[in-house]
């Protein structure tokens, strides 16, 4: 029973998306029952192939651009100059098979990762910012510390001899003159286009961009360093007898470190908005600028820390049960830190973060890779292109909404009354039309929008669509009425006394709705593209605020058309299948409704 | 008679429109942030009293201190003599530099036009005359494609094939930079620098355009004389060609001579995606440039342009179909 009720719920569910062909005996009959005109068209409109395909893509671009933004939240005003045009995939955090069981140290970079394994053999994956990063040098003996920063890689090996190589601009491709002949380095690292180097007799050196991250060390520290760590502006020292010093002579929230940590403190940790402090005791103490909860260590863990490492925008601890621990920003998911309580060591990239548990097994979470890639800000298109889909419809359906209404009215009122009103509506609709439509959009838009805000920018726009579009629908709308008008029905209203708002409301517009439908539907398309050309040519909605046609704008360079092509294929095929969706959906409703249009 | 009657009317009233449209287009000029005088006279304040004296004589040459129907009826006779104003861009009258931007226009529009109707009109008479086959579905959908599609993608997508892939043809201006050479191998270089453009324009061009050639095919081929020319055994090409398309072309014509004064009229977006030195692009620069005597200019001319488009479809209707009366 329950079977047969399924068969003939997918049967209908099929006639309804398709229409029925074989129709049985009783079809016939039913067909030869009168229907209602509504059920006719939608009957029509569902056998239409192109028009079902219409409905079903644009139904999903829709749903995906007012729901998915709710699980890819976009931060309008982010932008990551570190994570600039990459290319869609996953495979930032793809750890070759023989390193993954037998790490020894990780390092990760902007977007790639070095590993070492037990025997000191290197090991590189993700997303190479420079293509020199894939020449490993050859002679290196065993390697017992590596270290990935922005574009460049140092490493050091067991005779305590240093390479590098990645980006070589700023010297950084030639180890320090300095370090000549020396063999007792403690730590090194590739900061942001920086190499620092660490000896055992607790100087510190540096080389690199000293633009971006300026070093500066007092004499009273060089010499007593004991650790340091960097972010993409500043490095900060623990010094052998537990304080911790800045090295940077511009004072910042950096500076305001806890007094409970100095002299106290055994490991330290630097987001690029916090810094993060381990006492001796377990504890840590957090200073900086509060964002994405930084400062906000989870009360459980205090007393059982072990080490500290940090990302970007996240920490990461390692508890004194072998377990983790992770604050801060998780966007990427760099906060969901595998369980299990056997991790030895932790190390965070930039959105990547590595935990290496007893046996050597690295286990990995954090930021992937992404789906549609970055532009030319480091900003996730996938999340923008959901989020620009969002604006560029409603924008359209505003617009629509607007000159739908006002059309409504112009046409109706002078198609209804005639005469002077219609005379004069319609020069008016005259006027409107002869306005020419782009160039008066764009000079409206340059003019006008340089004195306010964005959002009333935005709402600027919709504005100049809705009001410059109106004139063929009142004009549709007119006709419609005036055919209606004469028709015995509304005389015979009249005679029976229905008021005049009675007449057009109850008795004309149902008669002329579907015209206006299907022109709302044609135009939406039309306001869509509108829209997008504006913002195309930097007039319509600006940046930081996504549309498709504005992540258009940047693409228009023959670099960006030929090697960056996710930049402009993804909304590009959007923006594309969208408007094409929708006119599918316009032509099938006015093949449905008007059955002369039909026999074509 | 009625017919004359009807076009004077049409002219005054095509007037009255062209002024309430300069109207509009002289207040949004007005409310430009800024200061032109200040503008004019730059940042140099070292005596306050001189510098108010420039300034007020500034203001009284330039007639800024007058009020604003008088400042209108001063702009609009300049704009109907011809002195279109001065170009801070290109620091010369804005007259002199709209011919060559003009003419490169010209010459895009007259050849994607010209591709336009080459291929849409037998693609739009094969698929009228063969209604519902496969053939014409498919060049329904590939219409509905062609118009959908911004133009700025299929430029994006013609770049991408064309000058990326296959690097055939050159992505933008009008001629090689620091071309030199005779008359016909700077044509023949034009064109070359043409190709992508025009390929754009009759892509988008040609969906709407097969679309009517079609509805207007399907229109004729059910009347009843159709019926009696098959019926007579005429040969279906002549009843197609002689007797069918000559009554189709009527739509088509006026559609076709609305376009003719659109060849005057630029691209905006595809002239400022492919670099080619046209109207468009010009209006564009200019505004980012604010330089807003040439974009006055150049809205007024596109308002003429619609104005007359308009007017001549209505005598190209008028032409074409003997029947067609023209009242009110």
């Amino acid at each position: 029973m329950s079977k047969q009720n399924k068969s003939s719920f997918f049967l209908m569910l099929k006639r309804m998306l398709f229409g029925s062909k074989h129709s049985s005996p009783e079809d016939i009959f039913s067909e030869e029952q009168i229907q209602s005109p509504g059920i006719t068209v939608l009957k029509t409109f569902v056998s239409n192939k192109i028009a079902m395909f219409g409905v079903i893509c644009f139904l999903i671009l829709f749903l995906s651009c007012m729901i998915l933004p709710i699980f890819f939240p976009i931060e309008n005003a982010y932008q990551d100059v570190t994570q600039m045009n990459i290319a869609p995939g996953f495979d930032m955090l793809s750890v070759p098979k023989s390193l993954s069981d037998n790490g020894k140290q990780i390092s990760g970079g902007s977007t790639f990762g070095v590993g070492i394994d037990k025997e000191g053999y290197i090991y590189e994956w993700g997303r190479f910012p420079n293509e020199k990063l894939k020449n490993i040098p050859k002679d290196m003996g065993k390697v017992v510390q590596v270290s990935a920063g922005l574009d460049h890689v140092l490493a050091l090996d067991e005779k305590g001899q240093l390479f590098t190589w990645g980006n070589d601009r700023f010297m950084l491709g030639d180890i320090s003159l300095d370090l000549l002949g020396v063999t007792d380095i403690k730590q090194i690292m590739a900061g942001y286009q920086l190499s620092l180097v660490l000896r055992e007799n607790g100087r510190l050196y540096t080389w690199g961009n000293e633009n971006l991250v300026r070093v500066s060390i007092p004499k009273e520290v060089q010499g007593n360093i004991d650790k340091f760590v960097s972010n993409t502006g500043l490095v900060i020292v623990l010094t052998k007898d537990g304080r911790i010093v800045p090295l940077s002579n511009n004072t910042s929230a950096f500076h305001n470190i806890p007094e409970e940590v100095q002299g106290n403190a055994v490991d330290i940790a630097l987001t690029d908005r916090a810094g993060a402090a381990l006492t001796s005791q377990g504890r840590v103490y957090t200073w900086g600028s509060d964002s994405y909860g930084l400062l906000h260590v989870p009360e459980e863990i205090q007393g059982r820390v072990k080490e500290l490492c940090a990302g970007r925008y996240h920490f990461v601890a390692l508890l004194d049960d072998g377990t983790l621990s992770a604050w801060g920003d998780t966007t990427f998911g760099q906060t969901d830190v595998p369980s299990g309580s056997s991790f030895v060591s932790i190390s965070s990239g930039y959105f990547q973060s590595y935990g290496i548990t007893e046996k050597g097994k690295v286990e990995k979470w954090g930021l992937k890779g992404y789906l549609m890639g970055t532009d030319d800000f480091g900003r996730d298109i996938f999340r923008r292109l959901l989020a620009g889909g969002r604006m560029t419809m409603t924008i359209g359906a505003i617009s629509v909404i607007i000159s739908t209404t006002i059309g409504i009215f112009v046409g109706g009122i002078a198609g209804y009354y005639g005469g002077k009103v219609d005379n004069l509506l319609m020069r008016l609709t005259e006027i409107v039309s002869s306005i020419p439509f782009l160039p008066f959009a764009i000079i409206l838009s340059a003019v006008l929008g340089s004195k306010i805000t964005e959002a009333q920018r935005i709402s600027l726009i919709m504005v100049i669509l809705g009001i410059l579009t109106w004139p063929p629908l009142a004009r549709l709308v007119r006709g419609q009425v005036l055919a209606e008008r004469e028709q015995e029905f509304i005389i015979a209203a009249k005679a029976i006394g229905v008021k005049e708002a009675g007449i057009i409301f109850r008795y004309i517009l149902p008669n002329v709705i579907t015209v206006i439908i299907v022109n709302a539907t044609l135009d939406f398309a039309t306001c869509m593209l509108t829209e997008s050309s504006l913002s195309f040519l930097g007039f319509g909605v600006v940046e930081p605020n996504p549309t498709w046609g504005n992540m258009l704008n940047t693409a228009k360079s023959s670099k960006v058309i030929g090697e960056l092509w996710w930049r402009w294929v993804f909304p590009s095929i959007s923006l594309g299948l969208c408007t094409i969706s929708i006119n599918c959906i316009g032509d099938g409703l006015r093949d449905a409704i008007d059955p002369k249009s039909n026999e074509r | 008679m009625a017919t004359a009657q009807y076009f004077m009317k049409r002219l005054i009233y095509i007037i009255i429109v062209f002024f309430f449209v300069s109207i509009i287009m002289f207040f949004i000029y007005k409310s430009v942030p800024g200061d032109p005088v200040r503008m004019m006279l730059g940042n140099n304040i070292a005596n306050p009293k001189v510098y108010q004296q420039q300034y007020d004589s500034m203001r009284e040459s330039l007639g800024l201190d007058k009020s604003l129907p008088v400042q209108y009826i001063s702009w609009i006779s300049k704009m109907l003599t011809g002195n279109f104003g001065f170009s801070i861009q290109y620091r010369q009258d804005v007259i002199r530099i709209i011919a060559a931007p003009l003419k490169n226009t010209i010459i895009l529009n007259l050849f994607s036009m010209f591709f336009v109707f080459l291929i849409s009109i037998p693609l739009g008479i094969l698929t009228g005359v063969k209604h519902n086959s496969v053939l014409d579905n498919t060049v329904q959908v590939g219409t509905i494609v062609g118009y959908s599609l911004p133009t700025f993608v299929t430029a994006l997508l013609a770049i991408f094939l064309f000058a990326i892939v296959f690097p055939i043809f050159p992505i933008s201006g009008v001629n090689t930079p620091g071309f030199t050479g005779t008359g016909m191998e700077k044509a023949l270089d034009t064109l070359h620098h043409m190709f992508l453009p025009m390929l754009v324009m009759v892509l988008g061009g040609v969906g709407s355009v097969v679309r009517y050639v079609r509805a207007a095919m399907i229109d004729v081929l059910r009347m009843d004389y159709i019926r009696t020319a098959r019926a007579k055994g005429l040969r279906e090409q002549v009843v197609i060609y002689v007797h069918a398309f000559r009554n189709a072309l009527i739509p088509i014509v006026t559609i076709m001579t609305g376009w003719l004064i659109s060849v005057f009229g630029g691209s905006v977006v595809i002239e400022s995606i492919f670099l080619w030195n046209g109207i468009g692009k010009m209006m564009i620069d200019a505004l980012n440039q604010r330089d807003f005597s040439v974009v006055l200019t150049m809205q007024m001319f596109y308002v003429v342009l619609t104005l007359a488009g308009n007017v001549i479809m209505d005598i190209g209707y008028c032409m074409v179909d003997p029947r067609v009366k023209l009242t009110n």
